[in-house]
């Protein structure tokens, strides 16, 4: 863990892009899922990404956290310009600076939920930090569960266990896609509650991906996007500002 | 509901691809096992019909004793008859059949030898029509030769070059002038010699008398005819038969012979087939799993539960049927395989091509869609019985069954079959009917009992990996683990192959030490003279070695049949007492040695037991081409692996009974007199036997590793075959694996995603197939060393009193085995490790 330093409050952009594109398909055919997006992610905020089916913000997200090429555009997380990186550097900086959580099949079946908490640094072969280890723990409230395995687990649970995966590696940045999408209000409450404190207490940047107005209200800011473009964007949401601002460029009303 | 089955093939056609491999080399060796049988049975009608060209009636002596391993078991007949028959009406010619051992030297020096394969000697007809000259002339004078074509290529002499010759008994200088044809194309291998007329009577029958005669029948008069005509002219101890009779018996003797190759490769189709039914059980339950939700919509729309099951089956039908077929291409290439390793190891030459007729194509498209079907019966079974309501659900997975009954009945099926096997080979003589049974259960129980087996056996086979690699070994065996019932039937293929294999290699390595024990214990000569399979060592040999100075005696290997009043058929050997007491350690029951010498016989222990003979008994006994005659049983002596014969009798009676063309010395054993020098008397051996081309010496310690060696062979030729079930095990891996990392795509992505590199992807698959495959192999070699110990202990009596284990072997084996899943994971790692990471996340 050579960079786990993670400086609390706004301190400029942990992650950025400029310029990205990303288009599917050729000719006429052609999708543009990303359509010349420049953005910039604040270090020890969260953040949340909200739009329609298929404005872009999962493709966004991907590229923004390694998963996906972007067809042209600039990634730089952390420092580092992830344009060009060959799939072992791309592995690595996903293994050692970014957690992912999924909306679900987060965790390896054959593995308890202790062990699939350390995998990350079990790959990398990085010794664990035991206090920290505790400290996540014990804000997920996951103690008396570490020896299960997932099937043992409640959806909740299993994302909570995703959720201490996605920070025991003390990445730079957590990207979070839908982390709530399957569970219902008071889980998903636990989930978002925890993503919050990480980032107030442990000064985690985390990047979302949501459409449950909801959730977007417990992030810092909110970027809306639509048809692969930057919309709009709130500061200190609230699930109604959020609810009206997309009421405002949605006129179909569905989210998806 | 046919559209939905050839559909579904052709949706998962890779998957089906590699299952309809496994029925392919099955179906292979059956089809293989076919067409060699057909291609035997055409050479040996050409064969017979050609030799036989211009014959009608052959004139041979009756059946007197046994058929031994060098008489013909039928009296000999005088060359005087040719007259006699040649006066008979109706015979246009008479052609007495003379023929024996005949070998040259080619350009090296040594003698001309092809496999080991005999060398034949035969004699110049112009007449005739066996043999056509291609070159030169027919030889006309002593001294001269025809050579036969291949033979003449192998040797790398030519037409009018002088050599060295053994023919008959007799070395020689001999010319060649001619090259001639056999007339069927190929000789089987043996190598052909052909001397002039007069010399074949001097050399192939020097005492005067002659196995057959072949009769000619003058123009207009029929087989049947000249049979009957002739038949009144013979003496009491000759018969005639037609030729067309004559070669049926001919035929049917030597398809016997050959019949054990074809027996041999049934039993290895069987194998094949049999491991890839796993294979086959393994790929359809897999795929029945995967498509759960898919064929619980075909129940929701509608589909009764005979008409799923119906689809799952169809789909084994059309991979079966296609697998069979290609298999029968595989299998013309198996039989040619086959082809060539008799050409190279045994000599023997098949001329025909090979054929692939419709009974063969039928009945490998049978066996081959059947398996199939059979191996897809039970998960089209479970397929069927997918409820609807699965269609709607989340979780795809079919519930599996308790492994406990399944455990539990495998151990004792197990135990149960261990006890047989105990109680079979603690008896003096091995009981087959408990043993085989018993193995059998042993196997089944092992197969059955895999599942709960594999958990503790691939924690510890995995404990190294999953403590070096950390997570990577880790994930890795739970794996492996995740469904046991899979991984087992995977490892169980592998397992029936490398069972045999072991079993089969304690076997071996015991026989080998047991036979290098018993020559050191029962022989006592200094040097054994000896040609090599296939052919005989001169009798002219003995004597002149015997009259070198420093030897003090010498024993021939002769053996021959004898036929006992009540029709028992027993082998005997011959030879003097001095002989045979001075180079073998043989212990008298009672009387003594030295009545060989007197004309009587002595027994075996054993045959004197099953006869109910003793000291002093009179028996009678048609001894080789001998009438029925009665002999005084001089001794008894205890049973011997080398002397391993029922009677002994003495050299008189041998030079009577056995013509001496038909005698057939396997080797000459040669005792040192006391004080002699050992190197200066093997020099004078060597010197001695170097006009006989084939002779070779060899020292005791020499001869027990020579006479160890041909369990060598054996052994190899079993191994290649049985690498065929490793093959098929091989494809079983990489189909279960293949099939698993699809069915893990998006745990794949999930480990990607978070950090896991391709390289420890590809190190995880790559251990778990090797856990996989090093769990069947364990399993494999401690039930094939279990049954080989006990085989050994059960046949201590008949030879393998001592036990070797080839650990090197099996150590090779296990080796080869972990390597074999390192292959068999390339094909898996390399799909799992293109896998789109997005793509694998998002796949439902």
């Amino acid at each position: 863990m050579t960079d786990g330093h993670v400086t609390a409050g706004p301190a400029g952009a942990v992650a950025q892009a400029v310029d990205l594109t990303k288009v599917y398909g050729s000719g006429e055919a052609a999708v543009h899922a990303l359509d010349g997006v420049s953005v910039e992610f604040e270090r020890g905020r969260m953040t949340a990404i909200m739009g329609p089916s298929g404005s872009g913000k999962s493709t966004l997200m991907h590229c923004m956290a390694a998963l996906d090429t972007p067809t042209s555009g600039t990634v730089v997380i952390d420092g580092v310009t992830v344009n060009g990186l060959k799939d072992k550097a791309l592995t690595t900086l996903r293994r050692d600076r970014l957690g992912f959580v999924f909306q679900s099949f987060n965790l390896v079946p054959t593995l308890t939920a202790r062990e699939n908490i350390t995998l990350p640094l079990d790959i990398a072969g990085t010794k664990l930090d035991q206090a920290w280890f505790d400290t996540i723990i014990d804000t997920v409230n996951l103690r008396d569960r570490l020896t299960h395995r997932p099937n043992q687990l409640s959806g909740g649970q299993q994302q909570r266990v995703a959720c201490a995966r996605a920070l025991v590696s003390r990445p730079a940045i957590v990207f979070a896609d839908e982390p709530t999408g399957n569970l219902d209000s008071r889980s998903s409450a636990e989930i978002l509650g925890f993503l919050r404190r990480s980032v107030d207490e442990f000064g985690q940047s985390i990047v979302m991906v949501t459409h449950d107005p909801v959730s977007a209200a417990y992030a810092d800011r909110v970027l809306f996007l639509s048809d692969g473009r930057i919309v709009d964007e709130i500061t200190a949401p609230t699930a109604d500002s959020v609810l009206a601002r997309m009421r405002g460029f949605e006129p179909a009303g569905r989210q998806g | 509901m046919l559209r939905i089955t050839l559909k579904s093939v052709r949706g998962h056609f890779l998957r089906f691809l590699l299952t309809a491999f496994a029925v392919m080399v099955g179906t292979g060796f059956v089809a293989g096992t076919f067409v060699l049988s057909d291609s035997i049975r055409a050479t040996l009608d050409g064969l017979f019909n050609q030799a036989s060209k211009g014959v009608d009636v052959v004139v041979r002596g009756t059946e007197t004793g046994a058929a031994g391993q060098a008489s013909s078991g039928r009296a000999a007949l005088p060359l005087d008859l040719e007259k006699q028959l040649a006066a008979v009406p109706g015979v246009k010619r008479v052609v007495p059949d003379l023929q024996g051992t005949a070998l040259i030297a080619g350009k090296d020096g040594t003698a001309v030898r092809s496999g080991g394969a005999p060398g034949l000697g035969f004699y110049w007809d112009p007449q005739g029509q066996s043999f056509t000259l291609l070159d030169g002339r027919g030889p006309t004078k002593a001294g001269e030769v025809a050579v036969e074509k291949r033979t003449l290529e192998l040797s790398g002499l030519a037409v009018g070059d002088t050599t060295q010759a053994v023919i008959g008994d007799q070395r020689q200088s001999v010319t060649i002038v001619g090259e001639v044809k056999f007339g069927a194309g190929t000789t089987f291998g043996a190598t052909a010699v052909l001397v002039d007329a007069q010399s074949a009577r001097t050399l192939f029958a020097p005492d005067g008398r002659v196995g057959d005669f072949q009769l000619e029948a003058a123009d207009g008069t029929s087989e049947a005819t000249l049979r009957a005509a002739v038949a009144k002219a013979l003496p009491a101890d000759a018969e005639a038969i037609t030729v067309t009779d004559f070669n049926k018996e001919n035929q049917e003797t030597l398809g016997t012979a050959l019949g054990f190759i074809t027996t041999f490769l049934l039993v290895f189709a069987f194998i094949a087939l049999f491991v890839g039914g796993f294979i086959i059980y393994n790929t359809f339950a897999m795929i029945v799993a995967q498509r759960t939700r898919e064929l619980a919509l075909l129940r929701a729309v509608g589909a009764s539960r005979p008409q799923v099951r119906r689809v799952v089956l169809g789909e084994a039908f059309v991979v079966g049927l296609v697998g069979s077929a290609v298999g029968i291409g595989f299998g013309v290439l198996v039989a040619a395989g086959a082809k060539a390793a008799l050409r190279s190891f045994v000599g023997i030459d098949l001329s025909s091509d090979l054929p692939v007729d419709a009974l063969t194509v039928a009945v490998s498209l049978v066996i081959g869609t059947v398996v199939t079907m059979i191996g897809a019966y039970l998960p089209a079974r479970r397929a069927a019985r997918i409820a609807p309501v699965a269609a709607m659900r989340d979780d795809m997975s079919i519930p599996a069954k308790g492994l406990r009954l399944r455990g539990g009945l495998g151990l004792s099926g197990m135990a149960v079959g261990a006890g047989l096997v105990v109680a079979g080979v603690t008896r003096d003589d091995i009981a087959w009917q408990l043993v085989g049974p018993g193995a059998l259960l042993v196997k089944g129980g092992a197969i059955a009992s895999a599942p709960v087996l594999a958990r503790p056996v691939i924690r510890v086979v995995a404990a190294p990996f999953a403590a070096t690699l950390g997570v990577v070994g880790k994930l890795a065996r739970e794996n492996a683990l995740r469904v046991p019932r899979r991984t087992a039937t995977t490892a169980s293929a592998l397992m029936i192959g490398l069972a045999l294999i072991s079993a089969l290699g304690v076997v071996a390595q015991s026989t080998k030490a047991s036979v290098a024990d018993l020559v050191a214990q029962e022989i006592r000569s200094d040097f054994v003279l000896s040609a090599g399979g296939g052919v005989a060592v001169p009798t002219s040999v003995g004597p002149a070695v015997a009259a070198l100075p420093g030897v003090q005696s010498v024993a021939d290997a002769v053996g021959f049949g004898v036929r006992t009043s009540d029709g028992d058929d027993l082998g005997a050997s011959a030879g003097t007492a001095k002989g045979l007491g001075d180079n073998f350690d043989i212990t008298m029951r009672s009387g003594s040695l030295d009545a060989i010498d007197r004309g009587e016989i002595i027994v075996n222990g054993d045959t004197a037991a099953e006869q109910g003979w003793t000291t002093g008994s009179k028996v009678s006994l048609a001894v080789g081409a001998l009438a029925q005659k009665e002999y005084t049983v001089g001794g008894v002596f205890a049973p011997m692996q080398i002397l391993a014969t029922d009677i002994v009798v003495g050299e008189d009676l041998l030079e009577a009974a056995v013509p001496a063309a038909q005698r057939f010395n396997q080797g000459v054993f040669v005792k040192a007199a006391p004080g002699a020098d050992l190197t200066a008397l093997r020099a004078a051996l060597v010197g001695e036997v170097k006009e006989f081309l084939v002779v070779s010496v060899e020292d005791g310690e020499e001869f027990q590793s020579t006479a160890a060696a041909g369990v060598n062979i054996i052994l190899g030729i079993l191994y290649a075959l049985l690498l065929f079930s490793v093959v098929i095990a091989v494809l079983g891996i990489i189909n279960t694996l293949a099939l698993s990392v699809f069915e893990r795509t998006r745990e794949i992505g999930l480990l990607r995603a978070v950090g896991l590199r391709r390289r420890q992807l590809s190190g995880m698959i790559t251990i778990e197939a090797v856990t996989t495959a090093l769990f069947g192999a364990l399993l494999g070699t401690a039930l094939g060393v279990g049954l080989g110990v006990a085989l050994q202990r059960g046949l201590r009596n008949q030879g393998l009193e001592l036990l070797a284990i080839p650990w090197s072997t099996i150590l090779v084996v296990l080796a080869a085995s972990a390597f074999v899943g390192v292959l068999a994971a390339v094909l898996p790692t390399v799909r799992a490790v293109r896998l789109d990471i997005l793509k694998a996340i998002a796949t439902e």
